[in-house]
């Protein structure tokens, strides 16, 4: 039971989402994405294969791979070196101990995920259906407990992949069009919150989410 | 493991041959990878075996104050640490089978620590003290990951015996990479910490504020620090020989190949793991005191997460 090759891809992807947590270094946690997303292409790609080869299937794996595993991080690096800032040293609990919140997390969403039921073939419901309630868990741990903007976008983009694996994991594989919609929403609110990150820079020279209680025109 | 008698004798002298060499060899293939990668030439591979002879040669210099706890450490520690040579399957081979239970094992480790610190402290220099106060801080952090790493392979093998949880009979434990890659990773990490090795303590330098291991063992000479040396040169074979062993148990091929190559396999794993920490050594820089724990962390986070599979897996089961 413990770890065969899905559950080890599925629980990769966990595993990166905790280490993001754990690690103040923006490009370092970008980089931790890009292959938090690379482990939810081949997810996808084993489900396709398990679909009988189904093209459509495949070609979101693709899609994803591309999409948000190679532009939308080199997006966000280009927005972090337009702004200048490493690390996001000021989180409001320590790195180290927002790590062992999204284990605690993890062990928390495999007690819930015992209590639902599984509809698909037993094998792949329960692994994927943890793995992805616990990059849900992490993406709201990094969303509450950082600082920098960046971050929160890479929490929001956790929350987005934890998402998409619940779907593909307890479903037969959605429609390929409202997946490329998904994915297009995506890229468009990653580009659009970079911006935003440089506009904050801009006008407040800073980009700490803490600080902007104070809003004047 | 049952052996016949020839094979026992031929695993006595191949264990004893690799008990002797092989800490040697891992300690000199560090220096040498760290050497070529600040273009020096670095010291001859057995350089350790030479200094560990000349220091055995030399006098020893005892301050008059210190009792019998100082004079016998150099001692204890060796004596201690070949007993955990034998009893540990650091090895894909062992002649005698002591019966290695994970937490003896673990408080042999803590028993050699706790004796230098007390030796240092018995020195009386100011050194000694801080250094100890270090090393027992740090061991206290890294005591949970390794016993919570290794404990949960425990659980997946109903059994606290290092013996049976490293031999190869457990067929269902052989599709299980990732538990072993995670309590290899978290292994190797903590290896780093016990060792006092780059991101925690510089082992060459003696710059004061700096040093932990060699704060404490500053007032040794001659035979007695020649023991310490072995002692820790012997950790460290001891505790890298253990990642690997969990490395190797990561790849499912390997479970079904002869001791012979398994044991190859094995040796190649921890020459491969020494040129990785002296790689990682040459890049990284030692971590302030303050971010030690922070380090440590990520060393929990392994076997925590390890700790979490072991359970749920059989819990399901």
């Amino acid at each position: 039971m413990i770890l065969n090759l899905f559950e080890m891809v599925v629980f990769g992807a966990s595993f990166t989402a905790i280490l993001i947590a754990g690690a103040t270094h923006l490009r370092v946690n970008l980089a931790l994405y890009s292959v938090q997303t690379l482990f939810i292409g081949f997810a996808t790609a084993m489900t396709a294969h398990a679909h009988a080869d189904d093209m459509g299937i495949y070609g979101i794996a693709c899609a994803i791979t591309i999409l948000k595993g190679l532009i939308v991080p080199v997006c966000l690096v280009m927005a972090i070196d337009k702004i200048r800032i490493q690390s996001d040293a000021a989180s409001i609990i320590p790195a180290p101990l927002a790590m062992h919140l999204t284990i605690v997390f993890l062990g928390l969403s495999y007690l819930l995920v015992r209590g639902l039921p599984v509809p698909l073939e037993f094998s792949r419901g329960w692994p994927g259906a943890t793995a992805a309630i616990s990059l849900v868990f992490s993406g709201l741990v990094l969303m509450l407990t950082r600082r920098i903007a960046i971050s929160q976008i890479v929490g929001f983009l956790i929350i987005e992949n934890g998402i998409y694996l619940f779907a593909l994991t307890q479903t037969h594989g959605m429609p390929m069009i409202v997946e490329m919609g998904v994915l297009l929403d995506v890229l468009v609110g990653v580009m659009i919150s970079g911006l935003l990150v440089f506009k904050i820079q801009h006008s407040f020279e800073h980009i700490d989410v803490t600080r902007l209680t104070q809003l004047k025109d | 493991m049952n052996y016949g008698a020839a094979d026992t004798v031929v695993a006595w002298i191949v264990s004893l041959f690799s008990g002797f060499l092989l800490p040697i060899l891992l300690i000199g293939t560090i220096r040498k990878v760290k050497a070529r990668l600040q273009n020096r030439v670095g010291p001859p591979i057995f350089q350790a075996l030479f200094d560990l002879v000349k220091l055995f040669r030399k006098k020893q210099t005892v301050s008059s104050t210190v009792s019998w706890i100082f004079k016998w450490n150099g001692a204890i520690n060796l004596s201690v640490m070949l007993l955990l040579a034998l009893s540990v399957p650091w090895l894909c081979y062992k002649p005698v089978s002591l019966g290695a239970d994970l937490f003896f094992v673990l408080y042999l480790l803590a028993l050699s620590r706790f004796s230098t610190v007390l030796a240092a402290m018995d020195a009386g220099s100011a050194f000694g003290a801080f250094g100890a106060s270090r090393e027992v801080t740090i061991s206290t952090l890294v005591e949970p990951a390794l016993v919570l790493a290794l404990a949960s392979i425990g659980i997946l093998t109903q059994s606290s015996d290092l013996d049976a949880i490293f031999s190869f009979s457990n067929a269902a434990l052989s599709n299980t990479s990732g538990i072993w890659l995670l309590v290899g990773t978290a292994v190797i990490l903590a290896g780093l910490v016990e060792l006092s090795r780059m991101p925690v303590d510089d082992p060459t330098t003696h710059l004061e504020l700096t040093m932990v291991h060699e704060a404490m063992i500053l007032e040794c000479s001659g035979p007695n620090l020649a023991m310490l040396e072995c002692s820790q040169l012997l950790r460290m074979a001891i505790l890298f020989g253990l990642s690997a062993q969990c490395f190797l148990h990561s790849i499912p091929c390997v479970w079904t190949m002869t001791i012979v190559s398994q044991g190859i396999i094995h040796v190649i794993l921890m020459f491969v793991i020494a040129s990785c920490v002296a790689t990682f050594e040459s890049v990284a820089v030692k971590l302030q005191w303050r971010k030690v724990p922070e380090f440590i962390a990520y060393c929990l986070t392994m076997s925590l997460i390890a700790g979490l599979i072991a359970v749920g897996g059989s819990l399901v089961k």
